[in-house]
């Protein structure tokens, strides 16, 4: 155990933490991420050889349409650490680690809800046209997150395999915290949908937001179209708007008297 | 987020054309889009700093920047790549002082639809194609399978942010100046497809938000989430955005205030194993929870 390849941990842990959804997205990745832990940790073969392992794990497991995979950042430094620190044989150190890549998911969901606080002091940095203050948010939310996953890894790092069964007894006595926490999230964004309604949704316009919405879920449900709903909605919206445009910029000239002499 | 009144710039003159420089610091800015990510507004203070430089470039008078990032700081979710698309059509709007209503409106019509291109163009087309080509180098040894991999998909990356910037940038500028002799009726047209839109990000964003209770009963259990699917898929997201949305405009309930309300709701639901999901509820109860 040593103190420099703690802090260098803790600091390259931050980074990824960070990475996986801002900088590159791309650094993070196993790919990338476990050679360079590699390097802090004394054994680059090893990063190499779990990075491409890991990497190849993941196709066909990515980030995408917010939902949550197992945490990629988490599970690379944890492999590492198994494998290099306790000598796991690569395949039981991928295996191992997935309870802490099921923890990093956590952090990354308890991140996102508690944030979402952080949105009215952003609101009111906006009011004030203080640029500032919208910083001061980013930078606020990026080290909260950076930081709990550092947390993490020096956790992982010191306590080694040892910490599994804790974790695991945790992960299992807390599941209806985090499950709790899981659907708040996913039910925030209807805040978000709601404010924007408020911007928007005039007394006419009803029926279009239920047109939309059956739109998305019958594209979304045609399973050979599902990835696309978003795109093909729009496409169905812009020919209701172009319709919306054409009349109503027709009821004008009509007022204007523009095709009386014409008819 | 307390605006009730009617958002409108007071300087109405078409701000001269972003300066190159700026938009070379948008893009890079436009990285951390997703530096403050969360569930209500999702990637809104990542985005608000992307694009301040040009924001703070044109609206030169406070009032109007304090506009300007207010009606910025609106839900919006996109793709992270290919975010400078939406980018570059809300700053030529911004510089012509379009009206705030249909910056608010195209803003949130383009970038939705986006995201599905994005996932598609980037995480299942590639970087599985990357991976396999690079991996296998990395499992020999060879440190070229990492290093590939970074140039690869970060050139492909930020190649993507440039081109998609500037194209949308001058495509705006010539479509903007185009409407203006309609510009109310274009407000109604763009307003209709936003809300459109919003209404299919419920059932698409929404979807997640189910019943998980599962009454055992022999071969069949009775899962009251398939009911609940019968009278109206969607139901309870469509249910839950309609009540936030009373509350917040009806009773002036405050976004942070609505924020608790649904804190307390998913776990208070989640310790009776009401919501779906794949935990064990605090409090036993005779049904199964399922996902």
């Amino acid at each position: 155990m040593s103190v420099i390849e703690i802090v260098l941990l803790a600091i390259v842990t931050f980074i990824f933490a960070i990475d996986q959804f801002s900088l590159t997205e791309i650094a993070y990745r196993p790919m990338v991420a476990c050679p360079i832990i590699g390097l802090i940790l004394g054994d680059v073969k090893t990063g190499l050889v779990i990075g491409g392992t890991y990497e190849l794990m993941m196709i066909g497991n990515m980030p995408v349409g917010g939902a949550q995979p197992p945490n990629a950042v988490l599970g690379s430094v944890v492999a590492m650490i198994f494998a290099v620190k306790a000598k796991m044989d690569i395949n039981a150190a991928l295996g191992a680690c997935m309870i802490f890549a099921t923890f990093g998911q956590y952090v990354v969901t308890f991140t996102f809800t508690i944030m979402s606080g952080l949105m009215a002091r952003a609101d009111k940095a906006a009011e004030e046209a203080n640029p500032k203050g919208i910083t001061q948010v980013n930078l606020i939310s990026c080290l909260i997150l950076g930081t709990l996953f550092a947390v993490i890894a020096i956790i992982a790092y010191v306590g080694g395999t040892a910490m599994s069964e804790p974790l695991q007894q945790l992960s299992k006595n807390a599941s209806w915290f985090m499950g709790g926490l899981s659907v708040a999230g996913g039910m925030m964004r209807f805040v978000g949908f709601a404010i924007l309604l408020k911007i928007m949704l005039a007394n006419d316009m009803w029926g279009y937001l239920l047109a939309g919405f059956v739109a998305a879920l019958v594209i979304g449900n045609v399973k050979a179209l599902s990835s696309a709903t978003l795109l093909l909605v729009a496409f169905i919206g812009v020919a209701i708007a172009l319709n919306d445009f054409r009349v109503t910029g027709l009821n004008k000239k009509v007022e204007e008297g523009g095709f009386s002499d014409g008819i | 987020m307390e605006s009730n009144k009617e958002l409108k710039y007071v300087d109405t003159n078409p701000a001269p054309r972003v300066s190159k420089s700026t938009l070379t610091k948008m893009i890079w800015r436009s990285t951390m889009l997703q530096a403050s990510f969360n569930y209500e507004r999702m990637q809104s203070g990542g985005w608000l700093w992307a694009m301040l430089p040009g924001l703070e470039e044109i609206h030169t008078n406070k009032e109007d920047l304090a506009t300007s990032m207010t009606h910025n700081m609106d839900f919006i979710n996109t793709h992270p790549f290919l975010v400078t698309f939406v980018m570059g059509i809300v700053l030529s709007m911004e510089q012509l002082k379009t009206d705030v209503q249909t910056i608010r409106t195209v803003r949130i019509s383009v970038a939705a639809p986006l995201g599905g291109i994005g996932d598609a163009l980037f995480w299942y087309t590639l970087v599985p194609i990357t991976a396999g080509l690079t991996a296998n180098m990395a499992i020999k040894g060879s440190f070229l399978g990492p290093v590939l991999y970074f140039v690869i998909l970060f050139v492909a990356e930020m190649a993507l942010r440039y081109g998609l910037m500037y194209w949308a940038y001058n495509l705006g500028m010539k479509a903007v100046s185009m409407i203006t002799e309609y510009a109310q009726e274009f407000t109604h047209a763009a307003s209709v497809l936003g809300v459109f839109v919003v209404g299919a990000l419920i059932s698409n964003y929404g979807a997640g938000t189910k019943l998980g209770i599962s009454i055992p009963n022999g071969k069949a259990p009775i899962v009251i989430q398939n009911y609940l699917d019968m009278i109206l898929p969607c139901i309870l997201p469509l249910g839950l955005t309609l009540w936030m949305f009373y509350l917040i405009k009806k009773k002036g309930w405050t976004p942070v205030k609505c924020i608790g309300l649904i804190l307390v709701i998913g776990i208070v639901g989640a310790i009776f194993g009401i919501w779906a999901g794949s935990y064990t509820p605090l409090v036993p109860v005779p049904w199964k929870v399922v996902a």
